[in-house]
């Protein structure tokens, strides 16, 4: 049987599963907003843990990293260091965050800002940079979706089709069980992935090399320009390895898909047990990746761009068995679904709760949120489809500013969940995100990373400064408000609030 | 009355640890991720030789570091930081 089929066969079987479980979640759900949008705040570790990684990996981790050993050497084993920083944060922020999300209701990272500041604003701020860099996001996992079905298919099925199918499952099984259809489909997807990825380095290794540590020394060998920094194209220079540490830890915690998955824990215990052990999945998933991007230089040198992007795949069509590859394949598609699914959600949440339910209809039963949150899929799908298949220059800026965006929310966050420093104004806010936001532009489009620090640290230093700065001459939140968050945050972690 | 003393505890600074532990956790780690940053990853751990079963030393030495962090915070996680 040719790899094409069964490759395809196996995506198909993959996709049926994912919405029979998505329907059996139905099954399982109240007509209640916390229970759609947050699990009931029910989450015990191993759904969790697998669905943080999940959706911490998207398909560019799972595809597009070996590409990056590949082009830029050894230098992208500084992925190690932003998951172990992912860990922290989840440890000592992800439980704050918990905390409060329990004490006071909270639903949306907007509702978290909103409350503490006391401003409107701010919750307009936030749901905005919270949509308009995520939604950017779908196109970015849906146009690899539709590239993986377009590889899989060994061209028979064109990228367009592949995204329109993988997006309408993503959103039927989304609509039929809610989060919790998320997370039981992120629980199959992480451990697919991750096996996925794992079994097709090793064997690859094997198959060229005889194993992995000759492949190693093979490296050493004939490109020890790719095992030294800041590699063969200059590109990870000192500012770069600690500004993509910064964005790549805080600027995805903070994106609103992760942020929502710590309001949903069962308790605090398991969001501290997730910041312990999810850098082990994390870091070591860039392990395979390492043997896939080197071992690919030396199998097939030449590759640059895009092409060099697809190295996995393509040692996969030309040295893997059919059937392996077909089930690396499907494991690539759970990467960008996880992902992609739980950027609809927490989309769909942001607009059901800070959007509708705030200001146009507040009033409204339990059930209508819900089916109005289904809604809202169905517009995300075909706004997320159309961004997908349309080539709009200003889209290009916008992906280009994306993955930083969520970032420019961290001093907001960090005054709401650190007591005990300057507090920020509700204006320090607002205008710290607009210039971060600013700077952003400047150096990730206009001028990529100037003075070889990645754009993204500009931003939140800028952001940062503006905040702290503003803040001093405005007015801060209530006394009493400060008192009643930081308070409840003292008390959950030393037990001695008032 | 001083200035400051009836001050609630909550308003001291959560950016520092308060117990042994905390301190300890925080410090560790902190001191481990700095051996994982520039400049001790561009100018002491970048180098090829000596290789550790053919795989090479700033690999090595980064993945030893990694494994380190994940063992001080599931240290804390023990000790209940």
């Amino acid at each position: 049987m040719e790899t094409w089929v069964i490759a395809t066969s196996l995506i198909g079987l993959y996709l049926v599963f994912t919405i029979v479980l998505g329907f059996i979640a139905n099954r399982h759900m109240t007509v209640d907003m916390e229970d759609f949008l947050l699990y009931g705040r029910q989450a015990g570790f191993v759904v969790l843990y697998l669905t943080v990684v999940a959706s911490f990996h998207s398909a560019f981790a799972f595809l597009g990293s070996g590409g990056f050993f590949y082009t830029h050497g050894i230098g992208f084993w500084a992925a190690g260091a932003w998951t172990l920083l992912v860990g922290a944060i989840t440890y000592v922020l992800g439980t704050r965050i918990w905390a409060l999300g329990k004490a006071f209701g909270y639903i949306t990272p907007a509702d978290m800002l909103a409350d503490f500041y006391e401003s409107e604003a701010v919750r307009v701020a936030v749901a905005v940079v919270s949509v308009v860099f995520t939604i950017l996001y779908i196109q970015v996992q849906a146009q690899g979706l539709g590239y993986i079905i377009n590889v899989a298919s060994d061209g028979r099925v064109t990228q367009n089709l592949g995204t329109l199918v993988l997006l309408v499952v993503a959103a039927i099984y989304l609509m039929a069980g809610g989060l919790r259809a998320v997370y039981w489909t992120d629980v199959l997807q992480g451990i697919w992935m991750y096996i996925a990825v794992w079994v097709g380095a090793i064997v690859l290794s094997y198959e060229l090399f005889g194993g992995p540590l000759e492949l190693w020394r093979q490296v050493v060998a004939q490109r020890p320009d790719l095992l030294t920094l800041p590699g063969p194209k200059g590109f990870f220079t000192p500012g770069m390895w600690v500004g993509m540490s910064i964005m790549l830890s805080f600027g995805i915690i903070l994106q609103p898909h992760m942020m929502i998955r710590f309001y949903t824990a069962v308790d605090a215990k398991t969001i501290k047990l997730l910041g312990a052990t999810t850098p082990i999945y994390l870091m070591s998933l860039y392990i395979p990746a390492a043997l896939v991007g080197l071992g690919g230089a030396i199998v097939m040198p030449g590759l640059v761009g895009a092409e060099a992007d697809r190295i996995f795949p393509l040692l996969l069509f030309e040295y893997a068995n059919p059937w392996l590859t077909g089930v690396i394949l499907a494991g690539a598609t759970a990467a960008a679904m996880s992902t992609l699914d739980s950027i609809l959600h927490a989309n769909m949440t942001v607009l059901t709760r800070d959007v509708y339910q705030r200001y146009i209809a507040p009033e409204e039963s339990q059930s209508h949120y819900v089916w109005v949150g289904r809604g809202i899929v169905m517009g995300l799908l075909v706004v997320g489809y159309f961004l997908s298949v349309v080539k709009l220059n200003f889209l290009v800026v916008l992906v280009t500013l994306s993955g930083a965006g969520a970032l420019q929310l961290m001093p907001a966050i960090l005054g709401v969940c650190f007591p005990g420093g300057h507090t920020l104004s509700r204006s320090g806010v607002v205008w710290g995100i607009v210039a971060g936001l600013v700077t952003l532009y400047v150096t990730l489009w206009l001028t990529p990373h100037p003075l070889g620090m990645h754009g993204g640290l500009w931003g939140l230093l800028v952001n940062t400064a503006v905040a702290i700065g503003v803040s001093i001459f405005t007015e801060k939140p209530s006394r009493e408000t400060i008192d009643r968050v930081h308070g409840e945050i003292e008390k959950f972690v030393y037990g001695t609030g008032e | 009355m001083f200035a400051g003393m009836d001050e609630p505890t909550y308003r001291r600074s959560h950016f520092l640890p308060r117990t042994r532990d905390g301190k300890i956790a925080i410090g560790a780690f902190l001191a481990l991720f700095l051996l994982a940053m520039p400049p001790v990853t561009h100018a002491v751990l970048n180098r090829i030789e000596p290789t550790v079963l053919g795989v090479p030393f700033l690999y090595v030495a980064l993945l030893a570091i990694y494994c380190s962090l994940i063992g001080v915070l599931v240290w804390a996680l023990r000790r209940g930081v």
